[in-house]
């Protein structure tokens, strides 16, 4: 499996490749803007297809918005004029891209109001649930990959790998249902600890209401940890053993370098590089993907909204909503190939 | 590989001869991969239930009018784990339900890779402009987050067991592409091909018989892993109440039982059991794929 | 690759790491802050503060008056804003809001009413006549104002106000509701800044002026709407303090909720599923409402949909046309079974159009006329239409293709999918097939006419004209392209004749005698064969509601009410509300979170304590 110029996005236990290494050398800026430039076709790409995509719905967006009341034709029509949806098909495109542009995504049918609005009342609550658990599911697939590499083969080893390989192949929906059963509910003797669902019980301030939010926050952080940091334990763990066989390692243990140092200094560095790409990767990547804990636990976040905006449909907010999602995706990519080269140097220069 | 036979084989039997042989190596080297064998194990278990269903269960199982049971009855000796909403047998639903999970899995992992793989290898064959505009595509799809793209695609057709396995098929196979493109190149750098090449062979010719055997195996673990994500995100899908209401499928069950209020009335035995099949499934698929990598490929070194 | 480089990279990778992670923190810890939407105004102490706390699954589409739709959104703006008149809790009758009289002159052409001089409102200003006039003309006015409730003042011609306490509206010609105008009247004082009514949603500045007995004085979206009782409601303050609407999305995450205390009162959407019924009946402290439902849960029959121009549209099987196989397909329709498989018996089986609720309304048919479950006699109706079993037991139609029935139901009831199962294994059995075709939005299909057969339900009015005129020819829509008023377009000069017959009856019971005439046409066409009517499901906390008024009193529901009776009525019990385990979840909090936090941070440590640890080796 020869490397792509690209990292590819990390599909599931699929190991990262290797990153722009095959690249040959060439100045720092020039792979920035080429970079850069790709990043930008790639938004564009998701523009047009976030405005196209959802037109495949069947229905008359107006009607849907009407919602079964009594509406004349002259009704029907000032809506249509209002949203903008007497115009022809190419008009509304351009208009939309023309809008999409200077950040102004339309108006929510259902919610009568600015897009943009509620995509920035929805994105701190998804921001704050992904980011908690990204920042504990990576310390902790690191940190066990780590250990799973240096005792490879061993006991601890095999239950690592194999509590990993297991929690992720766990849908993270079920599991959230189980943790609201045993922890939330209760079962038998162990009462409810944690909240069923929601952010905030609403009405606490100051610090009261920091720690409210934290323990809302246990149970779908713990959902989207377990699920999550297999494969970052994974992925840490096989780049270490590859990076472990390899020559410079044996001459640095020929000029007489004890094992455990050669394996800190130059193997785990060196191993992280793989690790680093798909750290942004998941970045971009979880974002779009709490949707599901976000059902389960009833979090007020992005993935609630996209879901609740396309059984409408709710056509602005959904197109919003999908472009929020891939640009969060291609950042983290363009993110993670500008970075690359900066750590490992065989890249770009 | 012996040439000990005193008539001097045709070439085609030589070849069938090699390939059982890298069969047998394969196998042997399998082998000595004791999770794959888990897995392999746990599958050929799966795959029996599935494929006897309705000898073990009858197909009247997922009968309504004709439910043995009450409603949401806890496990008892007539009922091992209980009863759903309509009364029927869950234990019953849940080897009934293996047949949607696992068809739908490996139908859109094989849907997923071959499109993977018709566009690695045209991509890899032929270059040039063709080959920018489909890995541009490709690379499109990449960015595309797969679960959103695929809530999308269910969402705009009907629901049925097409709509999902097109969704997660159509959602999932940048990678495979990818990776096939990538070995596709390899492959067409060695030397038989330009001789291939030079003695007439076509397009046609080049990529069935040199490329495609060549990727192969990589396409084979790459679906033993996707058929994993799929039956996942199959599972997904049903969950979001977006799959085909009226058949029986594991993600359909937990549907069921999160609709009928399972959840807040603790009735743990109607969650979990669908939730292990799933994961033990989509388990056994990972463990076998990692194992088929590891053979293909030991410097990856995943399960060593 | 020169192990120098290699080297260099060393410090680089574990920088980064730390950093992400560093940075991610921050951003996290400083996300949680500025968030805080607090209600505006400090609270006082707020010991001993009784709280109501709702558990509502859907969300607030928008919290101005003049777009809302929603159940949600139109519950809190009664509770918000008075409306000129309201319903009697006991047996619905208009009674006084902000209007205490109302007169019709004798054309009923226009009507006065008296508006109340003791309604203030929230800043102290009086609500007086001007507001009500204000609010009418601002929908009749400006179409964006008539979004919601444009529909009532349609025929209106002119509203004014000559005195605070006189208002008068002139119609264009008679209309029945007056004493039914469904609509917040807002202070004018406060809408007149408004600009652009179509995009206002009122939620940016708490508390929001209104004279309601609950005054809205926070809203975050999908997670609360928090109001005050307003303790100069002229009608008497509430008894609870403050009453908030907590959103779960999840209905199993309310009633969990509801269970440990963390919510008073659970309504679902719309009701409670049997199981979590049946759970909540065995939990302590826990009241489970089991009403008398006003809806009718109904099997609707595409009879061809058209238009009022006579062009017909939509694609219904030509075989419904018939009405012996609308009758067939309905008598292989056990409804017994559907009571108690699908319901558990928290439904009525299904009779005439209108629920027994409402007594003076409700019809049966008769032995002979009834519908019964007899899948024998459903054959041989279908034999008899002409409809014959082919080789394969399956019945063809005229077109010599097996009948396949594409059923519309919704995605989001499960009720729709458990019943489409039987369907088709009771009409598999007739020889028919049946496509369950479930979408989350079914307008579009219904609107178009796509269907054969659609699950359909409405809520009941006291007074029934709403849901009997949406079954006449005058509501089906003008043209194809427009929407109507009709529910199934089902357009039948009989039941024409009896709906205006009863428009013009003032004489109470013979008006219902052609009521109950309606209905027995309705049920012989088949076109709305009503299968249920599916209870009101609900329940609340005994330790916290002391007691609360179900509408109608007896045997009533408690959530969706016309009028603010339920949370304006409840008495919070001397255990005193939910406010009570507040300090003790704070102190659970305080451990959870602090081990969170701590495990996060340990697992850093770990880290980088090994780390150090062997590099010290």
């Amino acid at each position: 499996m020869t490397a792509d110029a690209t990292p590819a996005l990390v599909e599931d236990k699929q190991r990262p490749a290797a990153g722009p290494r095959a690249r040959k050398s060439s100045a720092y800026p020039r792979y920035l803007a080429g970079k850069v430039a790709g990043a930008a076709v790639s938004l564009l790409a998701v523009l047009v297809t976030s405005f196209f995509l959802f037109r495949l719905i069947p229905g008359d967006p107006v009607k849907t918005m009407t919602g079964g009341r009594q509406v004349s034709a002259e009704q029907l029509a000032a809506y249509r004029d209002e949203f903008g949806l007497d115009l022809p098909l190419w008009r509304q495109f351009t208009d939309y891209c023309g809008k999409a542009l200077t950040g102004d995504f339309g108006t929510s049918y259902q919610f009568r109001a600015p897009v943009v609005d509620k995509i920035t009342e929805a994105l701190p609550n998804t921001l704050l649930l992904t980011g908690t658990a990204f920042v504990l599911y990576t310390a902790l697939g690191i940190f066990l990959g780590t250990r799973s590499a240096w005792r490879h083969g061993k006991l601890g080893d095999r239950v690592n790998t194999g509590l990993a390989l297991t929690l992720y192949s766990i849908p993270s929906f079920w599991l959230g249902l189980l943790l609201i059963i045993v922890l939330s509910v209760g079962i038998g003797p162990l009462p409810g600890m944690f909240p069923t669902g929601g952010m905030e019980s609403g009405g606490e301030e100051g610090f009261a209401y920091v720690l409210d939010v934290a323990h809302h926050l246990v149970l779908p952080v713990v959902t989207l940890v377990a699920v999550e940091y297999g494969q970052t334990l994974l992925v840490t763990r096989s780049a270490l053993l590859d990076e472990m066989g390899s020559d410079y390692l044996t001459t640095a243990r020929a000029k007489g370098l004890r094992d455990d140092l050669v394996r800190r200094r130059h193997a785990v560095p060196n191993a992280l590089l793989p690790t680093v790409t798909l750290i942004f990767i998941n970045l971009g990547r979880t974002v779009a993907g709490v949707i599901l804990v976000e059902t389960v636990f009833s979090w007020p976040g992005l993935g609630g909204l996209f879901y609740q905006a396309l059984s409408v449909p709710d056509l602005p907010l959904v197109q919003g909503l999908f472009f929020v999602f891939a640009a969060a995706v291609i950042l983290m990519n363009t993110l993670a190939d500008l970075v690359y080269p900066l750590l490992d140097p065989r890249v770009a220069r | 590989m012996t040439t000990s036979t005193g008539t001097a084989p045709s070439p085609r039997a030589l070849a069938r001869q090699r390939r059982r042989a890298s069969v047998a190596r394969f196998w042997r080297q399998y082998r000595s991969e004791r999770a794959g064998l888990y897995g392999l194990t746990a599958l050929s278990l799966c795959a029996l239930l599935a494929l006897f269903a309705p000898v073990f269960v009858g197909s009247d199982v997922s009968s309504v009018t004709e439910a043995p049971g009450r409603p949401m009855q806890s496990p008892s000796a007539e009922f091992p784990l209980g009863t759903d909403q309509f009364g029927r047998d869950l234990l019953g639903l849940v080897i009934w339900g293996s047949r949607v999970s696992l068809l739908v899995g490996l139908l859109a992992a094989v849907l997923s890779v071959a499109i993977g793989t018709l566009i690695g290898v045209t991509a890899g064959h032929f270059k040039g402009w063709y080959a920018t505009v489909m890995m541009r595509i490709t690379d499109w799809f990449l960015v595309m987050p797969t679960l959103v793209l695929a809530i999308a695609l269910a969402t705009v057709m009907s629901r049925s067991l097409t709509t999902t396995v097109v969704a997660i098929g159509v959602t999932t196979w940048p990678t495979t592409a990818r990776l096939v493109r990538a070995q596709t190149l390899a492959v067409e750098t060695r030397p038989y091909i330009e001789r291939a090449q030079a003695l007439g062979g076509g397009h046609w010719h080049i990529m069935s018989r040199h490329v495609l055997p060549n990727v192969m195996p990589l396409v084979l673990a790459q679906t033993t892993l996707i058929i994993s994500s799929a039956i996942l995100a199959e599972a997904t899908l049903a969950f979001l109440g977006l799959g085909d209401p009226t058949v029986v499928s594991w993600g359909g069950l937990l549907q069921d039982a999160r609709e009928a209020g399972a959840v807040s009335a603790g009735d743990w035995w109607y969650l979990v059991p669908p939730g292990i099949a799933i994961a033990v499934v989509a388990l056994a698929f990972t463990l076998c794929g990692r194992a088929v990598e590891s053979v293909l490929n030991p410097r990856l070194g995943v399960s060593r | 690759m020169g192990t120098n480089d290699q080297k260099r990279s060393l410090p680089h990778g574990l920088r980064l790491v730390a950093l992400a992670g560093a940075a991610t923190l921050t951003l996290t810890a400083g996300l949680a802050t500025p968030l805080d939407p607090a209600p505006q105004q400090a609270r006082a102490a707020d010991d001993g503060k009784k709280v109501l706390t709702v558990a509502v699954a859907q969300s607030v589409d928008s919290l101005s008056p003049f777009l809302a739709v929603r159940l949600l959104s139109t519950s809190i703006h009664r509770l918000m804003y008075e409306y000129l008149t309201n319903y009697d809790p006991k047996d619905n009758h208009a009674i006084a809001g902000l209007a205490t009289k109302w007169e019709p002159s004798p054309d009923k052409l226009t009507w006065t009413y008296t508006i109340r001089s003791n309604s203030t409102w929230s800043d102290g200003e009086q609500a007086t006549a001007e507001d009500a006039a204000w609010t009418f003309n601002k929908m009749m006015t400006d179409p964006g104002a008539a979004t919601a409730n444009g529909s009532y003042v349609g025929n209106f011609r002119k509203v004014t106000a000559p005195s605070p306490t006189k208002l008068v509206i002139e119609l264009k010609k008679p209309q029945a509701t007056m004493a039914a105008l469904d609509v917040p009247i807002v202070p004018k004082h406060v809408w007149e800044k408004v600009s652009d009514f179509s995009e206002f949603n009122n939620d940016k500045s708490f508390p929001v002026v209104g004279n309601g007995p609950f005054v809205l004085s926070g809203y975050k979206a999908d997670s609360y709407v928090r109001l005050k009782a307003n303790k100069s409601f002229w009608r008497g303050a509430p008894k609870f303090d403050e009453l908030v609407f907590r959103y779960y999305k999840d209905q199993d995450a309310a009633v969990s909720a509801l269970r440990k205390g963390e919510v008073s009162f659970v309504a679902g959407s719309p009701s409670l599923t049997p199981a979590q019924a049946e759970s909540l009946k065995g939990a302590d402290d826990i009241q489970v409402n089991d009403a008398p439902g006003r809806r009718f849960y109904a099997l609707a029959t595409n009879p061809g949909a058209k238009a009022k121009n006579g062009e017909k549209f939509g694609d219904g099987h030509p075989s419904l046309l018939d009405q012996r196989v609308r009758n067939a397909l309905f008598r292989a329709v056990d409804r017994e079974a559907i009571i108690d498989k699908v319901f558990r018996g928290h439904a009525v089986e299904g009779e005439g159009y209108i629920p027994p609720r409402f007594q003076d309304y409700f019809w049966k048919p008769s032995a002979s006329q009834k519908l019964a479950y007899d899948p024998a006699e459903a054959a041989r109706l279908l034999d008899q239409a002409g409809y014959k079993k082919n080789g394969d037991g399956k019945r063809v139609g005229k077109d010599g293709k097996p009948i396949t029935y594409r059923v519309l139901c919704h995605a989001t009831d499960p009720n729709d999918k458990a019943v489409g199962k039987y369907l088709q294994e009771w009409w598999g059995e007739l020889g028919i097939g049946v496509q369950l075709n479930c979408l989350d939005n079914v307008t579009d299909p219904w609107l178009a006419g796509k269907y054969d057969l659609a699950f359909d339900g409405w809520s009941v009015n006291p007074d029934p004209d709403f849901v009997l005129s949406i079954h006449t020819c005058g509501a089906l829509p003008a043209t194809p392209k427009d929407t109507g008023a009709t529910d199934n377009f089902i357009c039948d000069k009989k039941y024409d004749e009896l709906y205006a017959r009863q428009l013009t009856e003032y004489d109470p019971a013979k008006r219902a005698d052609i009521v109950k005439q309606m209905e027995s046409r309705l049920y012989d066409l088949g076109y709305m064969n009503v299968m249920a009517y599916p209870n009101a499901v609900e329940a609340f906390r005994t330790d916290q509601i002391k007691s609360i008024t179900t509408m109608p009193a007896k045997a009533g529901n408690i959530y969706g009410q016309d009028g603010y009776w339920s949370w304006w009525s409840a008495v919070p019990a001397d255990s005193g509300g939910s406010s009570d385990n507040a300090s003790s979840t704070g102190v659970v909090v305080g451990i959870v979170a602090g081990v969170v936090i701590l495990g996060g941070l340990g697992a850093f440590a770990a880290m980088r304590r090994r780390a150090t640890a062997e590099e010290r080796e």
